[in-house]
């Protein structure tokens, strides 16, 4: 049978709080919200793939979207200052990853921010007191609204695999749904790739994703 | 009245602005309906000073022109923030605007504002004093919480805040990270200023000054650069560790320092460790910071600890009971910033789940902070944290050598790992060459007297507890 070629299009929606499930993680939704009107720095920590960068990205949409300037930045790429713009929020994901002179830079963002009316939204991979920075931007970070995201549980993670194939158009029963969260990798960018491979795979071959189908495409060598 | 014109604003507004505008900045606010009894008017709560500036700037003067749209007369708008309850006001909108109406809210920074054109902001006074001074008007001496480990650098900074210039000079104080050093220096500047508004008052971190000294270079600007910081009745510099090798920006500092000295006027440093040890700094200004005093902070011990968070809790207006204070307190010991965000972290959990703060919401709130940290330090992490510190072998800790360079750090290591760790004194003695646990015993006898006379030992001990603790 003749495949049909599939045209290399993707869509995938902004990380924004409407696609992020969150499971045990009601408070820190709503820390982020008054991060945004100037409540106070917030530090979230948690282990890979819990959404620290999807909640980052969240903010800084939500603050835009109210009119107030904001910009997401790596640790690994700011150098040695951060933006000194008025009322703007920082979104810095993985300060665990931040060189030494960054480390000072992020310290001086910390001294401004009152006097810049700067917001400070900071990720790491672990708390305040494990992470090994400086120890006087390590405090500062400790001094922020620290909240820990909350690894999901298998019911978060059966709604995130139905809410991303119903954003591509697929409809996973819940069987199929099952069976993967039962044989695959279950952090969030492994789900999000693996919708894509179905996703493709189902239009090739013109077939509504099912079990059958999910077990003949692991046989041809797809990895769950 | 209030909410009848309030409710008019929210709807026009709400069609007007863009949603997420109108949800994060306009339903932010709640409308005072217990105080004014003034026709025309509209009394408006923010919850935070960052909400205050931003709808002043943005949205206010459109509010005032709907308030005149709807009494048909310029209306008289105030916006303000409560003094206390401030961050309820979002948690949950009933209970703030329930808790607004029954305590009398003083104003904190108000803007009044008649008419939309001719605007008075009284909350410009405090932004006019900082954009002089660079002082956080929140420190002062009240709000700083006295001990032991503090008591003789605030009777010093009392000391100059009452006879600036002329009792000691430069005041140098110095302590480990996150202890209130820069509360204190800011508290002179402070009280000063209150006592006299004209006195030229600089609060500057080490890194401004270096950005000024970049400046000035960029703009050729040297002269005004000299001649703003040799006008200073009184500079206060922080962090003076950060000089560290920026050797035009201590050319520069050394002759301000000398320009201010000889006019009598005062210099305050903070630093974080004893002058003789900062790193990368020449000669000559250290022997200068030797002029005047020199104190240090220690950090706080568990019953300061304590009090500190009592004195937080009064402040944010919530009631925090002994054993909740003393859960928190004895769980963060190296500085005061963490506890700081430990008792926010608590407030914040609290509020959230709509309870109020008992031992077992503190628990559960803090789990987010203290996940890791009660892991239990071993002996091979603090002998090892202790040889690096003093640059010697790790294997000497373990050996027979006797020398002082060797013998002193090893005794160090075993006065930490008893003060740190549960661990017997036959079982430390055991981990540092299988010695005899009365030779501990005298170690950790040896340091605790030492201590007392030491200084610089009293720092190391201080500085290594800091780092292991975490």
């Amino acid at each position: 049978m003749m495949e049909q070629l599939v045209l290399d299009i993707h869509l995938d929606a902004p990380p924004d709080f409407s696609n992020f499930v969150i499971g045990e993680n009601g408070a820190l939704i709503e820390a982020l919200n008054l991060a945004v009107q100037g409540e106070g720095h917030i530090y979230l920590w948690g282990e890979a793939a819990s959404g620290r960068s999807h909640l980052l990205h969240a903010a800084v949409a939500l603050s835009q979207s109210a009119g107030r300037p904001a910009c997401y930045l790596e640790s690994e790429a700011i150098g040695d200052s951060l933006p000194d713009t008025s009322a703007l929020l920082i979104a810095l994901d993985d300060v665990h990853r931040l060189p030494a002179a960054a480390q000072i830079a992020l310290f001086n963002a910390f001294n401004r921010a009152r006097a810049l009316n700067q917001t400070l939204l900071l990720t790491g991979d672990r708390a305040p007191r494990e992470l090994d920075l400086r120890e006087d931007a390590r405090t500062r970070i400790g001094q922020c609204l620290v909240f820990e995201v909350k690894p999901l549980d298998d019911a978060s993670r059966a709604a995130i695999l139905a809410m991303l194939a119903e954003r591509r158009g697929l409809r996973l029963a819940d069987e199929v749904i099952a069976f993967i969260l039962r044989h695959g990798r279950r952090d969030l960018p492994s789900l999000a790739s693996l919708i894509d491979a179905l996703d493709h795979a189902s239009l090739e071959r013109k077939r509504p994703i099912t079990l059958p189908l999910l077990r003949t495409l692991m046989q041809t060598g797809l990895a769950l | 009245m209030t909410q009848d014109i309030w409710s008019f604003c929210l709807s026009r507004l709400e069609s007007e602005l863009p949603p997420q505008q109108f949800n994060t900045w306009i339903k932010a606010l709640t409308a005072d309906c217990g105080s004014s009894s003034a026709e025309a008017s509209l009394r408006l709560l923010a919850p935070n000073r960052f909400v205050l500036q931003w709808v002043r700037e943005r949205y206010l003067r459109r509010i005032g022109e709907l308030g005149e749209e709807f009494f048909g007369a310029p209306m008289q708008l105030e916006l303000a923030i409560p003094a206390t309850g401030a961050t309820a006001a979002k948690a949950n909108a009933a209970v703030a605007s329930a808790k607004v109406v029954q305590v009398p809210v003083e104003p904190l920074g108000t803007v009044i504002v008649h008419t939309p054109a001719q605007a008075v902001s009284q909350g410009g006074a405090s932004d006019v004093t900082y954009e002089k001074t660079r002082l956080n008007a929140d420190f002062t001496f009240d709000t700083l919480v006295t001990g032991r480990a503090n008591d003789l650098a605030r009777a010093a900074a009392m000391q100059v805040a009452q006879n600036p210039g002329t009792s000691y000079n430069p005041l140098f104080i110095y302590g480990g990270v996150g202890l209130g050093k820069t509360h204190l220096v800011q508290a002179i500047g402070n009280a000063v200023y209150r006592h006299n508004p004209r006195a030229v008052i600089r609060y500057v971190h080490v890194e401004d000054y270096y950005a000024d000294v970049v400046r000035a270079y960029q703009q050729k600007s040297f002269d005004a650069f000299k001649r703003y910081y040799r006008s200073l009745d009184m500079l206060i510099i922080d962090d003076i560790q950060f000089f560290n090798n920026k050797n035009r920006t201590q050319e520069e500092f050394f002759h301000a320092f000398n320009a201010l000295t000889e006019a009598k006027k005062q210099i305050i440093i903070t630093c974080d460790t004893y002058p003789k040890d900062i790193q990368g700094l020449e000669d000559r200004l250290i022997s200068r910071f030797d002029w005047g005093l020199t104190v240090q902070i220690e950090p706080p011990e568990l019953e300061m600890r304590v009090a500190i968070l009592k004195k937080k809790a009064e402040v944010l207006s919530v009631d925090l009971t002994d054993d909740v204070a003393f859960l928190i307190a004895k769980n963060l010991r190296s500085n005061v910033r963490e506890l700081e965000g430990a008792l926010n972290k608590v407030v914040a959990f609290a509020r959230f789940h709509g309870r109020s703060i008992s031992l077992e919401v503190a628990k559960d709130a803090l789990k987010d902070l203290l996940n890791a940290h009660n892991r239990q330090l071993t002996i091979e992490h603090i002998q090892k944290t202790v040889a690096d510190y003093y640059k010697i072998k790790i294997a000497d800790m373990h050996s027979k050598k006797r020398t002082r360079v060797i013998a002193r750090p090893r005794q160090v290591a075993m006065w930490l790992a008893k003060d740190l760790t549960p661990m017997s004194l036959p079982a430390i003695g055991e981990a540092f060459g299988g010695r005899d646990h009365t030779t501990v015993l005298h170690a950790c006898r040896t340091i605790a007297d030492l201590r007392l006379a030491d200084h610089q030992l009293n720092h190391d001990v201080h500085v290594l507890t800091q780092v292991l603790r975490g």
